[in-house]
């Protein structure tokens, strides 16, 4: 079991995105999460018989950004998909309010 | 070094486009984007990074692409809006129609004794594992409780024909029953064919009886996973096929194939031989992770990694026959791709969300115990009630519609809110499956990272869009698929 300890400055990630990250990556890594004052602090343990372990830690660090990157997008669209659900399921019967 | 430009450019106040739904999965060094009902586009990595500037030109190519695919939208522009409201209630159209598919468990008695089955029983007691007149006349009320107009009412076993007269008995009390009632009714026998006769060929013909029976390969495969004495399970199967074909019509039985570690390995083969006997598609099926499948671990074990290659080889050799002139449909990726490529939801159980269990398809077990699915039935054989919904001679519609066995799998694994699905490029072509996850991992949600049913799909949602992308001859079936 290889040890590695991540940082992510929490003025670019936020703890929800590091956490989804480390979701995703639970098939490969185990990862205690901690917050500081400045960051999100990751110990990882990589699995035994992992190949190229340092590989899997540079994918763990694009994949925390790409959460962050999904997240603004959630952010930026929740109204529009909200409003596009409502539509969709208006004059189903399917809301109570509907029928 | 960050891949991306500050999250302060993904705010597009001050462009000329604004973003709608989208979610992005990397692929082998490209972005596959899908927007809110799935729709997909690749784009270069570069490409995905100018997504990210509010500078980007609402007249560029891209731009253009994007604005197609409904992954942007000009300012305030209200059709785009519109058009996804459209397309999505299109794609859940069918939560609306509710339960269409109803199996009747008709005997579980079998003259096959196959090792991965988890339910046959090999006796001659009808009184006790054939289904009684009475709990059928139940199991049609609850079919006909159903506000589908779709009602299509599957026989299964064991061997149902070993209990040819209830079938007869049901097939006409729902066709006296719809003269009223006016729904699409259909029937479907899940069958061996070994029992085969003029009198069920002739009930078959003057009721519109379809057959859906087994093909595993060839001979000594197909014999080997289905033993029964005579060791003459292929033989009576593939001349059933060919009685059925000549006497209904072509179109009138279908096959399916339960792939075992001794598949494995012999897909050509395998899709030779329903090429062999005149069917124009086969479904390359994984086993169900159930039951005797678990038990008898030494006569099926193999995992996802072993099940993908075969997959992928299958489905490579059919696309290589069509360019042939040899006209066949893998039916899991005709499934999928009808959700990739089409607004339209197969209704497929294990790729939906919410899940198919109860709402798309429905067990009456011989003894009246009603189940959400047929594997939830298999999990019962085991002593895992956990799918069974009541008993028809007991509880009413809407206790076991209503029943906390269906609506607590139902909710707990609705993809949209699963973490992981929630992010998942793919999610719109994927489902949840409770019972899968359940047998599995002892929950209805399932961790995705090691679920294999996540990964076996996530492979086959890559391998089918590599294929799609990959030249126009596949491109072109790919959409007949998506149609069928």
């Amino acid at each position: 079991m290889s040890e590695a300890k991540l940082s992510f400055d929490r003025a670019g990630y936020s703890l929800d995105a590091v956490q989804r990250a480390a979701y995703r990556f639970s098939d490969r890594l185990s990862c205690d999460i901690s917050e500081g004052a400045k960051a999100i602090e990751v110990n990882v343990r990589v699995a035994d018989g992992t190949e190229r372990p340092e590989a899997v830690l540079d994918d763990f660090r694009n994949e925390a950004l790409d959460q962050v990157l999904r997240e603004r997008i959630r952010a930026e669209t929740s109204d529009v998909r909200n409003l596009v659900l409502a539509l969709a399921f208006s004059k189903t019967g399917l809301i109570e309010t509907d029928v | 070094m960050s891949k991306f430009r500050e999250p302060a450019a993904f705010q597009a106040a001050s462009a000329d486009w604004q973003l709608l739904p989208f979610r992005f999965e990397r692929i082998r060094g490209r972005v596959l984007l899908t927007n809110l009902v799935g729709e997909h586009l690749f784009l270069s990595a570069e490409e995905f990074e100018q997504l990210g500037s509010s500078d980007l030109p609402t007249d560029s190519p891209l731009v253009r692409r994007l604005r197609a695919k409904h992954v942007i939208r000009e300012k305030d522009d209200e059709l785009p809006v519109e058009l996804l409201a459209i397309k999505a209630r299109t794609r859940y159209r069918r939560l609306a129609e509710f339960t269409s598919l109803h199996i009747l468990v008709a005997s579980l008695r079998c003259e096959h004794s196959c090792p991965y089955c988890q339910v046959s029983r090999q006796s001659s007691d009808r009184e006790a594992f054939d289904m009684r007149s009475e709990t059928a006349a139940l199991a049609l009320d609850s079919a006909f409780r159903s506000p589908s107009q779709n009602i299509k009412i599957e026989f299964q076993g064991g061997e149902p024909l070993l209990n040819f007269g209830l079938i007869e008995e049901v097939v006409e009390a729902a066709e006296t029953r719809n003269e009223t009632e006016h729904k699409n009714l259909g029937f479907v026998i899940a069958t061996n064919l070994a029992l085969l006769d003029d009198r069920v060929l002739d009930f078959c013909r003057a009721h519109n009886v379809y057959i859906s029976t087994s093909l595993d390969g060839p001979a000594d495969l197909h014999n080997k996973n289905r033993p029964r004495p005579g060791r003459n399970s292929w033989e009576l199967a593939t001349a059933g096929i060919q009685r059925v074909r000549e006497e209904l019509g072509v179109d009138r039985v279908s096959a399916l194939m339960t792939t075992t570690r001794s598949s494995l390995g012999r897909v050509r083969e395998i899709v030779d031989a329903y090429v062999e006997q005149g069917l124009t598609s086969i479904f390359l099926r994984t086993l169900s992770p159930y039951g005797f499948a678990i038990k008898t671990k030494s006569f099926n074990a193999y995992d996802v990694d072993h099940w993908l290659p075969f997959y992928e080889e299958g489905l490579d050799y059919i696309i290589e026959l069509n360019a042939r002139g040899v006209p066949m449909v893998e039916q899991y990726a005709a499934l999928i791709l009808k959700k990739m490529l089409t607004n339209d939801d197969p209704g497929y159980v294990d790729l939906t969300s919410p899940a198919g269990i109860g709402i798309g398809a429905i067990v009456y077990n011989y003894d009246g115990d009603v189940y959400a699915s047929d594997e939830g039935r298999m999990l019962a054989e085991m002593g895992d009630k956990t799918f069974r919904l009541g008993n028809l001679h007991d509880d009413s519609y809407e206790e076991i519609m209503l029943s906390e066995a269906l609506l607590a799998p139902l909710e707990e694994s609705f993809a949209p809110s699963a973490p992981m699905c929630q992010d998942c490029a793919f999610e719109t072509y994927c489902g949840s499956d409770p019972t899968y996850h359940h047998a599995t991992s002892g929950d209805f949600l399932g961790r995705k990272p090691t679920s294999g049913f996540c990964r076996r799909n996530m492979a086959i949602f890559k391998l089918l869009l590599e294929r799609y992308e990959g030249d126009a001859t596949t491109r072109a079936l790919f959409q007949t698929w998506a149609g069928h």
